[in-house]
Formats: structure tokens, sequence, C-alpha cells
């Protein structure tokens, strides 16, 4: 006898073996039960889910010699024949081969005939998708009103290529993808079964490998097995499965936030010289920055993403840099990538193509920060006073002796120390956008020449960002350059709710617009028509709604 | 050919040989990866060391002998008729699959190009791949794996095939043929793996004619329209050719590409052409060279769905030469 693959070795003989389909399998064994059985099953759902399994075991239990059964007992002969494909009564039809009108002619004539043994006679046609449209039509008349010792038993993967007239003579049963930790529990009795030594973790990674269709998780764990025997190490399923590194991804998706082309084409060279394959890769990389996306738009990620603590914590950490816009376009051209790398002829450059284009993604801006920042030059152009004050404040302040060693101590920074603040950060925003938005973030205590004072609220992991040595080097680096001399950068903790600090940038931007929107209902309210309004009617002023987005 | 003497492949050799001695080869393999790097080889090989007289796919025993020659009785090789393979061959191919092996142990089939199939070609398959007769082996070939319907793929064991490294086919290279190193590095290069291509006819077309294409192409100017159709008209006119041509018009704008990312020289494909890579590099820009690589994916993609080839070669050099 030669050897089965685990796939057929292990096809399920009960019901309660259909793994992850309890909703068909209770259902048909409460039919059974209660007696009440139609005569037509259509069964759909993906590749390796149970479907011609399920199709034979319930003819199994149809016509089980112990008697209408939700247990067939698998000893009987005509379980035994049902088995091995043989049964007089049971007649497994390929659809896919059987296509035409006259194979279904050749069904009709022989269903008239009463079983030779058993209770009913069992048309399985599987792949029943193919049959062509005559062949269905031919079939109608039977479906509807077949004898009573005939029963149908329909299996396909695509059930919309199946017309609706058969779709409403049959009883129809949605086959679900089997999730993730159905498949490796199945996996761990195959292995125990088979004494087998295999770790979790591999078994998990196989199980992954199947996307939802035991039979592929079958396949892949068979393929493993050829390749180590009967002691499976979980290195050996990393490289026959091609796992990329995990290393390898979270460089180049540092490098793609980065903005380093050069690096994430020196991943791509890495992903090519280990013979990895692209296809793979990509899908990887597309599923960081899907759980990045995740992370930036829902609480608690862990539940959507099947990922353990430390690469979530990774993820969340790589997410925080990153702007929502950003990530979601990454995704939409990583999408695309995935697309051509399946038809293309040259798949290593269509890589490099695609992670060159990401790394040189211009920033984008989100539009909300655009219009305020636009709302606050015309502000500044509409209600400042004349600019031509500035000039002659700058050579003042040096003149003005006397009040700096009056406050030495406060930490409250003047005016001129908030402009060379955003000055700052305007051109570390150039250079490196993502500290920029660090900085926007933290109130600048102190701006004195050698030392640059930047104030976190307590446990704001900015915190820990900033204290990073290469990161704190590079910005030293910039600042010492923008001050033209020499910076130390200190980072120290403030009560957010401490008033007497200098505010951050961004809550200045939020306090002025919370200022416009002061200012809008004090317009409104003073409207002369609206007072006309409240003249005549008497009404009261409930709420004030800005009906534009843009400026005041 | 034995396995021994099937170049690389480690993983894959190991996997069969290990699955065939332990008596775990399973029904059905799908070998996938890039043409020429050696699936049909590894498959006559398994096939001659399942029938072999001495179990070893000795080569010199009679089985081994027809198998070489492809008249063994129990080989069944599925090509594609034309264009693809059809419902009618899967049928009869099946048919004979019906019968028990005639001299070795099992019936083994090879399904060339097994992506070729049609629609319902492959669903009538798909019954016998599940669960063919106990004494049968079915391995289908195919440089496009995910062409094939998931369906077909769920029921066979995978097992990818990778390019083979540049430095082993540039090795074969410079050992079989006694070309220089710049040579065999350029052949290595443009073959993409495939020891098919890298021996095949086109030598003569990737060595000296691609220096004369190279040289034509970045001599054309947006100004002067003429000699842009007069070149289109050119490399049109060979439909076979075309597409070697598009691929070595993309090797080299890859290279500034590289050379603009500021990757070594050892990256390159083009070692002989290093200055006038450099100095293309001057003009482009990274969108602009990226503008010009998706039109060469694009027209390759076109040229694949019969469009008209000199059309598009015009409009191909017109955003080139842009």
């Amino acid at each position: 006898m030669a050897y089965l693959v685990l796939a057929r070795k292990w096809r399920p003989q009960y019901f309660a073996d259909l793994i992850g389909q309890e909703h068909v399998s209770q259902t048909l064994a409460n039919a059974i039960r209660s007696g009440r059985i139609h005569h037509a099953f259509l069964f759909t759902g993906a590749r390796g889910v149970g479907k011609t399994s399920a199709a034979r075991i319930l003819a199994k239990a149809l016509n089980c010699e112990t008697g209408l059964t939700d247990q067939p007992c698998n000893t009987c002969s005509s379980c035994t024949e049902i088995t091995s494909g043989q049964g007089m009564d049971v007649i497994e039809i390929d659809g896919a081969s059987n296509t035409g009108v006259d194979d279904v002619r050749e069904l009709r004539e022989n269903i008239r005939y009463m079983p030779s043994r058993s209770r009913f006679k069992i048309f399985i046609i599987d792949e029943v998708h193919m049959l062509s449209t005559n062949a269905f039509n031919a079939l109608l008349k039977t479906l509807e009103e077949p004898p009573e010792h005939a029963k149908f038993i329909f299996a396909t993967t695509e059930p919309h290529k199946i017309p609706i007239t058969i779709l409403s003579r049959c009883q129809r049963f949605d086959f679900r993808k089997i999730p993730l930790a159905k498949v490796a529990v199945r996996l761990r009795e195959i292995s125990t079964a088979e004494e087998l030594t295999i770790s979790d973790r591999s078994l998990g990674l196989i199980a992954r490998q199947g996307e939802g269709s035991m039979r592929d998780a079958l396949s892949t764990f068979d393929q493993v097995l050829a390749f180590s025997g009967d002691q499976v190490e979980d290195e050996a399923v990393q490289t026959l499965l091609g796992m990329v590194d995990r290393r390898l991804l979270l460089d180049t998706v540092e490098a793609i936030l980065q903005r380093d082309s050069r690096r994430a084409l020196e991943s791509a060279h890495r992903v090519d010289q280990l013979g990895l394959a692209l296809r793979r890769f990509t899908q990887d990389l597309l599923e960081m920055f899907r759980g990045m996306v995740i992370c930036k738009v829902v609480d608690e990620p862990a539940e959507l993403l099947d990922m353990v603590g430390d690469e979530l914590k990774v993820l969340k950490l790589l997410a925080e840099d990153a702007s929502l816009e950003d990530l979601q376009r990454i995704v939409t051209l990583l999408m695309k990538t995935q697309l051509e790398l399946v038809n293309s002829n040259s798949p290593l450059l269509a890589l490099e193509m695609s992670l060159v284009r990401l790394a040189t993604l211009a920033p984008s801006q989100d539009l909300g920060k655009l219009i305020s920042h636009i709302e606050s030059l015309e502000r500044r152009l509409t209600s400042a006073p004349l600019p031509t004050y500035r000039p002659q404040a700058v050579p003042k302040a040096p003149a003005a002796e006397p009040p700096p060693p009056k406050k030495p101590e406060a930490p409250v920074a003047t005016t001129t120390d908030s402009k060379r603040w955003q000055g700052l950060v305007d051109m570390v925003k150039q250079s490196r956008p993502m500290l920029g938005s660090v900085l926007e973030h933290g109130r600048p205590l102190k701006l004195e020449a050698p030392i640059l004072d930047v104030g976190y609220p307590k446990g704001s992991f900015m915190i820990g960002q900033l204290q990073e040595d290469d990161i704190r080097h590079d910005l030293e680096a910039l600042a010492t350059e923008y001050f033209g001399t020499t910076i130390k950068l200190k980072v120290s903790m403030v009560d957010a709710e401490a008033q007497d600090a200098p505010k951050s940038l961004v809550e200045t931007r939020q306090e002025e617009e919370t200022d416009r929107m002061r200012r809008l209902r004090e317009d409104a309210v003073e409207h002369p028509a609206l007072k006309a309004v409240q003249d005549v009617f008497g009404g009261r002023i409930k709420k004030v709604i800005p009906i534009d987005k843009g400026f005041v | 050919m034995t396995f021994d003497q099937i170049l690389g492949h480690d993983r894959q050799k190991e996997i069969l040989s290990r699955s065939l001695a332990s008596g775990r080869l399973a029904h059905a393999y799908l070998f996938s990866g890039p043409d020429g790097v050696g699936k049909r080889l590894m498959a006559l090989a398994l096939a001659r060391a399942i029938v072999c007289h001495e179990q070893r796919g000795c080569g010199n025993c009679l089985a081994c002998r027809k198998i070489d020659h492809q008249n063994h009785p129990d080989l069944h090789l599925l090509e594609p008729d034309g264009n693809s393979i059809k419902i009618e061959q899967v049928r009869s191919f099946q048919k004979d699959l019906h019968l028990k092996p005639l001299e070795a142990s099992r019936k083994i089939c090879l399904i060339e190009e097994a992506d070729s199939m049609t629609v319902g070609a492959a669903n009538a398959l798909l019954k016998t791949l599940e669960e063919p007769r106990g004494d049968t082996l079915l391995i289908l070939l195919t440089a496009h794996p995910n062409r094939l319907l998931e369906t077909i793929r769920s029921r066979c064991q995978p097992l990818p095939f990778t390019r083979h490294p540049n430095s082993r086919i540039q090795a074969q290279l410079e050992k079989q043929l006694g070309i220089d190193s710049t040579e065999s590095h350029v052949l290595a290069a443009l073959s993409e793996g495939s020891f098919k291509k890298a021996f095949g006819k086109d030598r003569e077309l990737y060595l000296d004619k691609r220096r004369k294409l190279l040289k034509t192409l970045t001599g054309l100017s947006p100004g002067s329209i003429l000699p842009i159709l007069d070149f289109a008209e050119q490399i049109s006119a060979d439909k076979t050719v075309l597409p070697d041509i598009l691929e070595i018009f993309q090797a080299f704008y890859r290279d500034v590409m590289m050379i603009l990312q500021g990757r070594g020289d050892n990256h390159l494909v083009n070692l002989d052409l290093k200055e006038k890579i450099h100095r293309v590099s001057g003009r482009e820009n990274i969108a602009s060279i990226l503008a010009k690589l998706e039109a060469l994916i694009e027209v390759r993609r076109q040229l694949d769905r019969n469009v008209n080839r000199q059309l598009a070669m015009e409009v191909l050099l017109l955003k080139l030469a842009a």
C-alpha cells in the first residue's frame, strides 16, 4: 500500500471530526435524529474545509446498516464501501469531468431504480459548478421532486456559478474557513497519533500557512515531515516555509518610514540572496503595515491581529511615529505591488521599484492641519498689529537690561524664545519629520545657550524616545546648527496640568482652535440679522454651529 | 540524470530522496519555480529513482534508459497542445491512469506548464488529483503557481524551487563556454537565475547586440522624433526577440536606478557599460527613472495581450527618450 498523505489518511470520518464546521454538523445531525432530511444538499466553502468529507459522512449516516444515525459506525459494509469509494448506492460523480447534458440524462435513467441494498441512493456531485447550463437545467425537475429513495449532495467551491433555480431547490450549507487555533489543535492531535515531535510554535506556523484550509495545512505538514522526518526542529520549519526573518522585516519597515531608500533596497537585495519568495516577503510587509494601521485606529489591537506581545509592542511603537495617511498610502501601494508580482516577468525589479517608491513618498499632510495652518496665517495677517513692529522689537530687547535678573528661575519662555523654538522645530521637521512631531508635543522649558530643556507630561512615551542615544545625538547636532553654539539636550518631566510652563506647539494650536470657536460664536450672536429674528420671534440661542470648515 | 548531477536545489533533493527512502512520497507534487531552473530535470530524476532496477536511478539499467528516452510505459507526460492543456487531453490521460502500472511500481505523470491548463481541464483533474489510484505519482510543473486554481494547489504537496544564484550560473558559464568574467556576469545577471536562458541561443543578443541597442537607446533625444520611430520599427520587427530586448532595456534602467540610490557597482548588471550608466544617471532623478521602468513593465504586460507591437514600441521609446 502506497503512503497516504496526511490529508487523506486523516480525512474526517465522523461529524465530530469536522473541525470548525459545527454549525453544519450540528444541523445535519439534528436533521437525521429528527428524521427531517431534505433531499438535496449543497455544500459550499473554500478549498480544504471539509465539504467532500461532510458529503461522505452524511452518506454514511443515511445508509449505515445500524440504522439512520448521526454516528455512522464506519465498520458495516455500507460504511466501508463509502470510505473506499466503491459503494453501489452511493455514487460519487466528478462534476468537472461529467459536465454535459448527456451525463445528467444518464443519471436520470439511473435514479429510477431502487437502491440495491441500502436505504437511499445517494448522488454526490463534487465540483458541481462545472456542469454546463444545459446539464443544470436537465437536472431541475429531478432535483425538485426526486424519487423517495434518492438524495443529492452537491459540493463546490464556487456557488456563484450555480443557477439560482438549482440553489433554490437545495438546502445550502456554507462551510467556513477554519480558525487558526482549531487547525493547530487538530494538527497537534494528528502529530500525537503519528508519534511526531514538533513544537507548538511550528504547528502554529504550519497552520497559518494553510490560510484557513485544513488540507493546505496538512499538505504543508507533509512537506515538513518529508524534510525533517519524525523529529521536527523549529528552524527546519522556518527555512522550509521561507519565513521571512522578523528582523529583516522590521528593518525594511523602518527604512520605509524613515524614507531611507538605500536601506530599503538593501533589504530587497538580502531577501533575494536568501532565496525567499518575494511575494511572501511583500505579504509579510503588508501585514506589518496593516498591523500598524490597526494599532493606530483601534485601542485594543490584539484581538484583530494574531500577534504575540513583543511583536505587538514593537509595532505599536513604530505606528506612533507614522501618520495614518502615510500608512494607508503605503498599504495601498503594497497591495498593488502584490498584484503586480503575481504576473510579473521580473519580480525582483517590481519589488525594488515599489520599495524605492515607498521610501521616496513625500510625507502626506493632514488636511485639517493644513487648514488650521492657513487659518493661523490669515489671522496673523488680519488681526495682528502691523508687522513693522517686529524689526523694532528685536533691537529693543537687548537694550532692556533690568528685566532678565528679575526672574532668573522662572521657566516661562519669552516671546522671542517661543519664536526660536518654533524655528527650531520647523527646521527639525524639514530634515527629520518624525523627530519634529515629537518636539511639537514638547514644552520648551528653557532655551538658553548651552542647555535646551524640553518638558513632557509624566509617562509620555516620547521621553523614552528622546533619551535614546542616537536620536538625542541627532537632535543636538541639529540644534547646534540652528543656534550656532553647542547645545545640550535635557528632557524633563512636567505636570500635565501645570499652567506656568510654556505651552507646546500642539497645545497652542488647540487653543487657537477653541479661540476661533469663541469668536465665531460672538460674531454670530452679534449679527444684526440674528438680532432682528430674535426681536421678532423672541427666540433663544441654543447652539452655534460653524457651517464652513475653513476660514474665519 | 540522477539527483547528484543536478546543480543546486539541495533542499529539494533532500526532501525527495528522504521521502522516497522512507516511503512517504506523496501522491501529488507541485514543483514551482522560474523557468529553466531544473524542475523538469528534478522530476525526471525522481522518476528514474522510482523505476530503476537498482533503486537509485543508476542510469544504466533498462528502466532508467527508458525514462531518459521518454518511452517508459509508466511515464506519462502531459504537455500543452498549442497554448494550453485541454480538457480532452486530461480525460484521455485520466483513462490511462485507471490502468495498473506495467513495469514499474508506480505510474508517474508529469504535467508540464500546469498553469496552461484551461479552467475546464484543471477542474476535471481535481478529483484525480485528490484521490488517485494508490500507485500513481502526479507531478505538476509550473513557473506561475499563482495562476493555478486554489483547489489544485491545495491538493498537491508544494515544492518550491528558487532561482540559481548568479554566481553559480556565472561559474558554469565560465567553465563550459570559456568566456571572460565580465561577459559571464552580464549573461548570468540577464538570465535571471535560469540556466536555460543563460545557455540559450541568445548569447550574441545579450552580449554584442546589447551594447549596440543601448547605445542607440541612450542616443535618442526627445527633440528628434524620426530616429525614435525608426528605432521602434527596428526593434519591433522580430516578435520573438522583442521580450529579450525589453529585458535588456529594463536591466539598464534598473542599473541607473541602483546608481541613483548609491548602490555599489557590484549590484549592476551591465558591468561593461559603467561609464554610460553613470552618464545617464546624471540626467535622471528617481521619479523619472521610476516612470521609465513603469513604462517598460506596462509595455511588457501589453505585449502579453497582443497589442500592435510597433505602436507600443513607439509610445515606449517616446517615454524613454523624454
